[in-house]
């Protein structure tokens, strides 16, 4: 008995949708994992995204697809009965939504390029606050992978080196993107806080005379 | 080859110096095996090692069990250990006598003592010579089993301790990626609190049960899976569900599955602090509270990063 619960990864949409390598090491149990262009070795994600499609594959199939947009992409995802769990909780959700997903990777070969695509082991609603902290920790995660690769610090690194050649700055680029854009929201929300701040206090005084008058 | 001997014989000086064997003898007795009856050094070693057993009364267990730093332990080795109990836990079961962490200055190891041993109890902080022990792997963890053939001694010695830094992670962050079936309103066997499905014990059988709230899962911080168990009063800070509203939601919507269905919509994919102390399998959680992020300051740390 050597079992090992897999870590869910912080990744975003574009890297691992770009993903077509996978390794499996031999022996019946042993997980399938995807090398991603950046060099991570992963079999499982944890996604917090909006979820901005939901449909049966067929009607009557039980095959539900979904999409699910962080801010350089979106992941397809497609839930069965084979994920009772996140069957369950998707017939309540309807999208435009954010979600947290935990799910697995697995990586299709199409006629004519490789799909990757999530089955989710949960879904549940989440929070802006919760996703914008994802959005750090994988920012943060991305980052490291692109200073590993450059450097070429560890096998999976010098391996994705190998495979894919990534173009680093393109990778970059997407997360200076995904964390400008979150900086211009909180320089916003900022100066709203400030606004209402404002209020309050013409409020506190105005009571205040009321006081007075009294 | 007059050097070899004298190694040879610090070998096996070594393994018997607690029971008066001189070093002379021994690599008196190699010397004459090996240079002047030409006898293969493995063959002399053992001739050697059969004499000393006989001569000096030695328990042959000795022989099988050469004492072992913690860090140089491998699965299924008969060794002694000298080491420092560092944690007793609560045993899961009546067959567990004593349960926890011993340590040594090279590592830490998880241990057990099976009541079937009928050893006397050690003390956490207290150190031993743990004689004749055996050691197995469980769920990808080792761990030293002492048996009945087992020795325990305890010595006078302070031994300073290297303890495995996951085991003694006090708090982290990271999401609850998944929350196992057996969480929220469970039944537990009265005689010896194991989780008891549908009022059956593993161990006891049809028992009778008292119910409990207890959270099960997986936190996860992108880098490292921790298993966690919470129990109700944990739960009670975090989400404000305390075995009394459980029981009342369970009876209210007449399944006790409700309220593992509340505890995940409540609690899968959010973000927490947890406090607590880890045993090599789980994470023992004593306070959670979810995560208030601090966007706004990581943001220029990550652009002038990534310049």
């Amino acid at each position: 008995m050597n079992f090992k619960r897999e870590v869910a990864r912080r990744v975003f949409a574009k890297e691992l949708n770009n993903a077509t390598y996978t390794i499996k090491i031999a022996g019946e149990k042993n997980p399938i994992y995807v090398l991603t262009p950046l060099g991570l070795r992963c079999n499982r994600v944890f996604v917090i995204g909006a979820m901005i499609e939901k449909y049966e594959v067929r009607p009557e199939s039980g095959i539900w697809k979904i999409r699910v947009a962080d801010p350089t992409g979106s992941l397809v995802g497609y839930v069965s009965n084979f994920q009772p769990e996140a069957l369950e909780s998707l017939l309540d959700i309807e999208p435009p939504v954010v979600v947290a997903i935990t799910a697995k990777v697995k990586v299709f070969e199409g006629s004519s390029r490789k799909l990757v695509s999530l089955r989710p082991e949960m879904i549940n609603l989440a929070d802006f606050y919760a996703r914008d902290y994802w959005i750090v920790e994988t920012a943060k995660s991305t980052i490291k992978r692109i200073k590993d690769l450059e450097t070429e610090a560890t096998e999976d690194a010098k391996l994705a080196k190998k495979i894919y050649n990534p173009n680093l700055e393109d990778y970059k680029a997407a997360v200076r993107e995904a964390i400008t854009k979150l900086k211009e929201e909180y320089e916003a929300f900022e100066e709203f806080e400030e606004e209402e701040e404002d209020l309050d206090l013409e409020f506190e005084e105005e009571e205040f005379d009321l006081k007075d008058l009294v | 080859m007059i050097e070899k001997i004298e190694d040879l014989a610090e070998r096996i000086y070594e393994t018997f110096k607690d029971y008066g064997v001189k070093k002379k003898e021994i690599a008196e007795r190699l010397r004459l095996l090996i240079l002047e009856f030409k006898v293969p050094e493995n063959e002399a070693m053992n001739t050697v090692t059969n004499y000393l057993v006989r001569e000096y009364k030695i328990p042959r267990e000795r022989l099988r069990a050469p004492l072992t730093k913690i860090a140089d332990l491998k699965s299924k080795q008969w060794v002694s250990v000298k080491a420092k109990v560092v944690t007793l836990w609560e045993p899961s079961s009546p067959a567990i006598a004593q349960t926890g962490i011993i340590a040594d200055e090279s590592g830490s190891v998880r241990f057990i003592i099976w009541t079937k041993s009928e050893k006397p109890e050690v003390k956490e902080g207290s150190s031993y010579i743990f004689r004749n022990v055996v050691t197995d792997e469980f769920a990808g963890n080792l761990r030293v089993i002492i048996t009945r053939t087992s020795d325990i001694e305890e010595i006078n010695e302070e031994i300073a301790v290297k303890v495995d830094p996951k085991s003694k992670a006090t708090s982290f962050v990271g999401a609850l990626v998944a929350v196992h079936q057996n969480s929220g309103l469970v039944q537990r066997c009265s005689e010896c609190g194991r989780i008891a499905k549908g009022g059956n014990c593993p161990v006891h059988g049809k028992v009778n049960w008292y119910d409990d709230l207890r959270l099960r899962g997986v936190i996860d911080d992108g880098e490292t899976t921790y298993e966690i168990i919470a129990d109700s009063k944990v739960l009670k800070e975090l989400i404000d569900m305390d075995l009394e509203k459980a029981k009342d939601l369970a009876q209210k919507s007449l399944d006790r599955g409700a309220v593992l269905a509340e505890l995940k919509k409540k609690l899968l994919g959010r973000y927490l602090v947890v406090e607590g102390s880890a045993d090599l399998r789980f994470f023992r959680v004593s306070r959670a509270e979810f995560l208030k992020p601090e966007v706004a300051s990581e943001i220029d740390k990550i652009l002038e990063e990534i310049k």
